[in-house]
C-alpha cells in the first residue's frame, strides 16, 4: 500500500517525460495517492503493532539494509498532508509554457521523495529519498522560477546539499554507535536498542549535533535559514507549496522519528542550544519577516518563523509538546501550501507582488481575499484552525518542561517570548492582508477575474482540513499520540 | 573453472590480432578492428565469471593474486575498454581529421588496438602482488598511454599534453622504482607478502625503508592524480583525444589504487609506519579535497572540468585509503571506483556526442541540450547527480561508503573537509545541469548518436541508478557470497 | 667498495636526474635526465642484490630481475618518448618547455 504511494509519482513521472499527457498523468497519479493515503488512514488499526503495512526487500542483509517501508500515526499524517498538498499543488499549475512534461515530472518526483522519506523505517532511504526531491528543485526554480530565480537555485541547492551531508554523518554516526553485532539501518529495531540503553552514550552527543545541524539547515532552523524566503519567493507556486508546505518537514519528522526517540539524553543536553536557535527563529525572524515588503518574501520568512514553534514542541520533550508540534507539522503544511497557492494566483494576475503596489484586491477577487483571510488567521494560530489547537499543545507542553539542574527557567522564558512570537505573526499577517486586499484599488486592476470554480477546489480542500483539524484535533491526536508515545521518551516532568 | 591468468593471454592475443588485422587487411574501413575488439573483450568480461577465484596452490601465487578484488578490476578494466572503444568508434571522425595519411582512415585501427594492450596491463596490474609485476604491468599501461595521449599527431593540443604526461609519467616512474630499490635493498625481497612478514618483524623505526615507502606513495600519487602531484592532470586530460582522456581518468586511476592499496595493506599495519603514513595519507587526501573541489568551480571547459573532479575524486577514494584496516575500507575504495567508472563513462561518452555536432566540449555547448535531444541530456543529468553524490545514485553510496569508513576510523578532519567539498561539488557538477536545461539552445537541431553509443549510453545510465538502489552485487563481487564469508557468519 | 659507496652515487645519480629534470628548459635533456634517475635506481638494485648474498654464497637474483625488466622498460618508453617528441618537434619548431604552453588554467 505504501509502495503505490512511492512508486505512483515515479510511475507517471516517467510515463510523462515519455510522452504520456502530462497535467492528465499527474492529476491522475496525485489523486489516487490522495485517495491510497487516506485509505491507508482508515485502515490503521490504532491498537495494532506501531508500524504497519510493514513491506521490505532486503539490499544488503549483512548490513541490515533493507528497502523497508511501513507507518505508524506520525507518517500516516505526513503521507495525508504530502498527498493532500502534492494534489492541490498539481490542481493549482497553470499553463506551463515550456518543457511542460518536465515540470510535472520535477513535481512528482518531489512528490515521491516525500512520500518515500516518510514511509519509509529505514535510516538509509528514508534520507536517501528526501534526496530525491533536491535535482528537481534545482531545476523547478531554475527554469521557471521568478525573479532572481538563478541565485536562489544555488542557494538551496548548496545549502541542502551541506545539510543533507551533515546528516549523513550524524546518521552515519548513530549507525555505528551501537555494537557491531547489533548494527541495523531498521528504525524500529535501532529503538528497541536504544530502550535497552545498547547507544553508546560517549557518541551520542555529538552524534545529536550533527544530526541537529543537518536537519536544522534543511529545516531552515535560525541560523541557517537564509535559503529559504528567497528560494521560495522564486519558485513557481507548486514548487514552494510542496517545498514549504511537505519537504520541509521532512527535518522534523526526522527529529521527532529519530534523533528524539533515539538519543533522547543527548537531546536533553542541547536543549539550551535548541532554544537560543528557536528564539532567534520565532523573534527574530518574526522581526524580519514584518519589515518584508513583498508578499512572497514575507511568505517564505514566515514560514520560516513557523518553524520556531515546531522546535518548542520538539525541545520541550513531553507527550504534550510534542504531539502539539507534530500536529502543528501538519497544520503548517497545509496552511502555508494555501497562502502560497493564493499568492502564486494574486501574482499571476497582478504581476507584482509587492506591498506597495497592491491595494484593494478583495473587491475583484472576493474569494481569493476571503480564503487568504482564513489562511492567515490559520497561520497566525486563531481557534477554530488546527495551528490552533496544536499552538496551544505546544506551550502548554513548553511552559510544564524544564531542564533539570537549570540555572534559569528556559522554557517559562521562551514560552512567553514564543507567545509574543504570536502577536508578531499577527502583524505582518494582518498587515499583509490589509496592503494586499484593503484600501484603495488602482484603476488597472478594477476588472481582475476571481479564482476560477475549478480552482477553487484546492484551496478549499487544504482549507478545510485545516479547519476541521481544528474542530476535532483529537480525530488526529489519536492517531499520533501512540506512536509519540510509542517513541519511549523518558518523561522530564517531574 | 579456469585460471585467472588465462583472461590476460586472451586479451594479450586478441590485441596482437587486432594489430595483424589492421596490417594485413586490405580493407579501408577501419571500423570492423573496434567491433572486433569490443566483442572480443566482451567474450573475455564474461569468462571472468567461470574463473577459479583461488590461486593459492598456483605456481604463480607468489607473484600473481586471483582473489575476489583481483578479478572485480580485472572486469573493471575489460568494462572500461570496451566503453572506451565505443567512444573511440563515435569519436573516429576528429582522430581522422588530425591524423595524417595516405588512406581515409589510416592510423585509426592502432587507435583502436592499443586500448586493448592497456587493458591486459590493468587486468595484470589487478592481480600483481609483487613490485616487478606491479611494475611491468604498470609500465605497459603508462608507455600504451603514451602513444595513445599523444595520438592525434596533427593536432597541438594532443602533443602537447602527449610531451606533458611523457616527462611526468616518467618521472613518477624513476620515483616508484628508485622507492622499490630501498625496500628491496632493506627487505630483500620484491614480493609484497613476504615484505609483510619481514616488517612486522622489524619493531623500530627504519629510515631508509621509510624512504622507499615515501618515493613509492609519491610515484602513486601521480599515477592516481592526488594533489600536489596533479600538475599533469588538467593540461592532459584537456588535451588528449576525449576516449583516451576517460581511459586515462578511469583506467590509470583505478589502477594506481589498487596498486596503492595492496601496498598499504603491506605497511600499514606495521605500527611505526601507520602513523606517518597515515597523516601523510590524509594530508594527500586534504589536499586533493581541497584543490580539486576549489580549482573545478570557475572552469569553463568540461574535459577541463572532469579533470579538476578526477582530483577531487582521489581526494574521496585516499580518505578510505587513509582509513585503511576499517573492515569496509577495501569496499569503500573499490565501489567508489566502479561508481567512478560508470559516471566518468557515461559523462564522456554524452560529450563526444555533443562535441561531435557542436564542435567543442565547453559547458556552453550543452547550453539547451535539455530541449535538444532530452534522452542525452538526462543521461547526463544521471551523470551529474553521480558524481555529486545525489542519493539513490552509485556515487552516492560510494560516499556513503567512504564516510562510514572515515567515522569508523574517526578521521574527523577529513569528514569535515569532506562535506564542504561535496558541497562545493554540487555547483560545478550543476553548472552542467543549468546549461542543458535552464539555458536556450543556440540551434534546435538534436543531437544524433549512432545505436552503439546510444545502447551504452543507457546501459551505464541504468547501472549508476540500479547499483545506487541495489549495490548489492557489486558487494558481492568484491567479498564473494556472505556464505564464503567467516566474518559475516561470525554475526 | 662497500654498499655505502654504491648507493652514495646512485643516489648522486638519482639527484642529478631529479635536479635536470626540475630545471632543464630542453625537452631531450629532461628526457636524458629521467632515464638517469632510472639508471641510479639500477645501479643501487645491482648493488643491493650483490650484497645480499644467501647461504650459498649467491647474490639475491631477485634484484638483477627486476633490472633486466628496468632497461627493456626504459628502451621502449625512450622508443615512444622520443617519437612524440619528434612530432612536437614538427609541429612546433621547438623542444623548448616554455614554448608549450597553449593550455592555461
Amino acid at each position: 500500500m505504501l509502495n503505490i504511494l512511492i512508486l505512483c509519482p515515479i510511475v507517471a513521472a516517467i510515463l510523462a517525460l515519455l510522452g504520456a499527457p502530462a497535467r492528465p498523468a499527474a492529476l491522475l497519479a496525485s489523486l489516487i495517492n490522495l485517495v491510497v493515503a487516506l485509505l491507508a488512514l482508515f485502515q490503521y488499526d490504532k491498537t495494532g503493532p506501531a508500524f504497519q503495512f510493514v513491506s521490505e526487500f532486503g539490499i544488503l542483509p549483512e548490513w541490515r539494509l533493507t528497502y523497508l517501508v511501513g507507518a505508524d500515526g506520525l507518517s500516516l499524517l505526513m503521507l495525508l498532508l504530502t498527498a493532500i498538498v502534492t494534489f492541490a499543488a498539481v490542481w493549482v499549475t497553470p499553463a506551463v509554457a515550456r518543457l511542460e512534461k518536465q515540470f510535472y515530472a520535477c513535481l512528482l518526483f518531489i512528490s515521491a521523495g516525500a512520500m518515500g522519506a516518510f514511509a519509509s523505517v529505514d535510516l538509509f532511504f528514508f534520507y536517501a529519498f528526501h534526496e530525491l526531491a533536491l535535482i528537481p528543485t534545482f531545476l523547478l526554480i531554475g527554469i521557471w522560477g521568478s525573479g532572481d530565480r538563478q541565485s536562489a537555485a544555488w542557494k538551496i541547492t548548496i545549502y541542502l546539499a551541506l545539510g543533507s551531508f551533515i546528516l549523513l554523518l550524524g546518521l552515519i554516526g548513530l549507525y555505528q554507535s551501537v555494537p557491531v553485532a547489533a548494527r541495523t539501518f531498521d528504525i524500529r529495531a535501532l529503538q528497541e536498542l536504544a530502550a535497552a540503553g545498547k547507544i553508546h552514550p560517549a557518541s551520542a552527543n555529538g552524534v545529536y549535533l550533527l544530526l541537529l545541524i543537518g536537519f536544522g539547515i534543511l529545516i531552515s532552523l535560525f541560523p541557517f535559514h537564509t535559503w529559504a524566503p528567497k528560494a521560495y519567493a522564486s519558485a513557481p507556486t507548486p514548487a514552494a507549496m510542496l517545498h514549504a508546505g511537505v519537504l520541509k518537514k521532512f527535518g522534523l519528522y526526522g527529529l521527532l522519528r529519530v534523533a528524539l526517540p533515539l538519543l533522547p539524553d543527548a537531546a536533553r543536553h542541547w536543549t539550551h542550544l535548541l532554544i537560543i536557535l528557536l528564539i532567534g527563529n520565532i523573534i527574530y525572524i518574526g522581526l524580519v519577516t514584518i519589515s518584508q515588503k513583498r508578499l512572497d518574501m514575507m511568505l517564505g520568512y514566515s514560514s520560516v518563523m513557523h518553524m520556531g514553534y515546531i522546535f518548542l514542541g520538539i525541545a520541550s520533550l513531553n507527550t504534550l509538546g510534542l504531539n502539539g508540534a507534530a500536529l502543528l507539522m501538519f497544520a503548517h503544511g497545509l496552511s502555508i501550501a494555501a497562502l502560497f497557492a493564493i499568492a502564486g494566483q494574486v501574482g499571476r494576475r497582478t504581476e507584482t507582488l509587492a506591498f506597495e503596489d497592491l491595494g484593494g484586491l478583495a473587491k475583484p477577487m472576493p474569494f481569493l481575499g476571503f480564503a487568504f483571510g482564513l489562511a492567515a488567521f490559520a497561520s497566525i494560530g486563531l481557534p477554530g484552525f488546527a495551528n490552533f489547537a496544536s499552538e496551544i499543545l505546544v506551550f502548554f507542553g513548553a511552559f510544564q518542561s524544564h531542564v533539570a539542574g537549570s540555572p534559569f527557567f528556559g522554557f517559562r522564558l521562551a514560552t512567553v517570548l514564543a507567545l509574543w512570537g504570536v502577536v508578531i505573526s499577527a502583524v505582518y499577517m494582518l498587515r499583509a492582508y490589509k496592503a494586499v486586499f484593503m484600501g484603495e484599488l488602482p484603476g488597472r486592476w478594477s476588472a481582475l477575474p476571481d479564482l476560477k470554480f475549478s480552482l477553487r477546489l484546492p484551496i478549499v480542500l487544504l482549507l478545510a482540513t485545516l479547519l476541521f483539524a481544528g474542530f476535532c484535533p483529537r480525530v488526529f491526536l489519536a492517531f499520533l499520540a501512540p506512536s509519540v508515545k510509542a517513541a519511549s521518551f523518558r518523561e522530564t516532568l517531574s | 573453472m579456469m585460471p585467472a591468468i588465462y583472461l590476460e593471454a586472451i586479451v594479450l592475443t586478441l590485441g596482437v590480432l587486432l594489430v595483424l588485422m589492421e596490417a594485413f587487411s586490405n580493407s579501408e574501413e577501419k571500423t570492423p578492428v573496434a567491433w572486433l575488439g569490443i566483442v572480443g573483450l566482451t567474450f573475455v568480461f564474461i569468462l571472468t565469471f567461470f574463473t577459479a577465484n583461488d590461486l593459492s596452490a598456483s605456481p604463480y601465487s607468489a607473484f600473481y593474486h586471483a582473489d575476489f578484488r583481483a578479478i572485480f578490476f580485472k572486469r573493471f578494466a575489460l568494462l572500461t575498454t570496451i566503453v572506451v572503444l565505443v567512444l573511440s568508434i563515435e569519436y573516429r571522425g576528429v582522430v581522422q581529421k588530425y591524423v595524417f595519411g595516405s588512406r581515409p582512415q589510416a592510423g585509426l585501427g592502432e587507435f583502436y588496438a592499443l586500448p586493448v594492450f592497456t587493458c591486459a596491463g590493468l587486468m595484470w596490474m589487478a592481480s600483481a602482488v609483487d613490485f616487478i609485476m606491479i611494475f611491468v604491468s604498470l609500465e605497459l599501461v603508462t608507455i600504451s598511454f603514451y602513444i595513445l595521449v599523444a595520438y592525434m599527431r596533427r593536432n597541438a593540443g594532443s602533443l602537447e599534453a602527449g610531451v606533458k604526461y611523457l616527462i611526468l609519467s616518467a618521472l613518477s616512474t624513476g620515483f616508484f622504482v628508485y622507492g622499490i630499490t630501498w625496500i628491496y635493498g632493506v627487505t630483500g625481497q620484491t614480493s609484497l607478502e613476504k615484505i609483510g612478514a619481514i616488517l612486522l618483524g622489524l619493531k623500530v623505526s627504519h629510515g631508509p625503508l621509510l624512504f622507499g615507502f615515501m618515493l613509492v606513495l609519491t610515484g602513486l600519487g601521480f599515477k592516481i592524480a592526488c594533489a600536489p602531484f596533479q600538475i599533469w592532470v588538467p593540461d592532459v586530460y584537456q588535451g588528449a583525444p576525449t576516449p583516451v582522456t576517460a581511459f586515462l581518468s578511469v583506467g590509470s586511476k583505478a589502477a594506481g589504487f589498487i596498486v596503492l592499496m595492496r601496498v598499504a595493506e603491506v605497511f600499514l599495519p606495521v605500527p611505526w609506519i601507520n602513523h606517518k603514513a597515515v597523516t601523510i595519507l590524509v594530508a594527500l587526501a586534504a589536499l586533493s579535497l581541497l584543490y580539486g573541489n576549489l580549482a573545478a568551480m570557475p572552469q569553463h571547459n568540461l574535459k577541463r572540468l572532469m579533470a579538476y573532479s578526477s582530483i577531487a575524486h582521489a581526494g574521496y577514494i585516499l580518505i578510505a585509503v587513509a582509513c585503511i584496516g576499517s573492515r569496509y575500507a577495501n569496499i569503500a575504495v573499490s565501489f567508489y571506483l566502479a561508481g567512478y567508472l560508470l559516471m566518468t563513462l557515461l559523462t564522456f561518452l554524452v560529450m563526444a556526442a555533443v562535441a561531435n555536432q557542436a564542435g567543442g566540449d565547453d559547458i556552453v555547448h550543452f547550453n539547451g541540450l535539455g530541449k535538444r535531444s532530452p534522452y542525452l541530456a538526462f543521461a547526463m543529468l544521471a551523470a551529474m547527480a553521480s558524481l555529486a553524490g545525489i542519493p539513490l545514485t552509485v556515487g552516492f553510496f560510494g560516499k556513503f561508503l567512504i564516510f562510514y569508513v572515515a567515522y569508523e576510523k574517526g578521521q574527523f578532519l577529513l569528514m569535515g573537509i569532506g562535506v564542504l567539498t561535496v558541497a562545493a561539488g554540487f555547483y560545478y557538477y550543476f553548472k552542467v545541469v543549468r546549461a542543458m536545461y535552464w539555458k536556450e539552445p543556440a540551434d534546435d537541431t538534436p543531437v544524433r548518436t549512432s545505436p552503439l553509443t546510444g545502447a551504452t549510453i543507457a546501459a551505464l545510465a541504468f547501472c549508476i541508478f540500479f547499483l545506487g538502489v541495489y549495490p548489492a552485487p557489486v558487494i558481492r563481487a568484491l567479498e564473494g557470497p556472505p556464505s564464503d564469508n567467516p566474518r559475516l557468519l561470525a554475526r | 667498495m662497500n654498499l655505502n659507496d654504491y648507493l652514495a652515487v646512485s643516489g648522486l645519480l638519482f639527484a642529478i636526474g631529479f635536479a635536470g629534470v626540475m630545471l632543464r628548459r630542453n625537452i631531450i635533456i629532461i628526457f636524458m635526465c629521467l632515464e638517469l634517475m632510472l639508471n641510479a635506481a639500477n645501479l643501487s638494485l645491482v648493488a643491493f642484490s650483490r650484497f645480499h648474498v644467501s647461504a650459498a654464497g649467491l647474490p639475491d637474483y631477485n634484484g638483477q630481475m627486476l633490472v633486466f625488466f628496468i632497461i627493456t622498460v626504459a628502451a621502449a618508453e625512450v622508443a615512444v618518448g622520443l617519437a612524440v617528441i619528434v612530432s612536437l618537434y614538427r609541429a612546433r619548431r621547438t623542444t623548448h618547455v616554455e614554448d608549450i604552453t597553449s593550455m592555461k588554467f
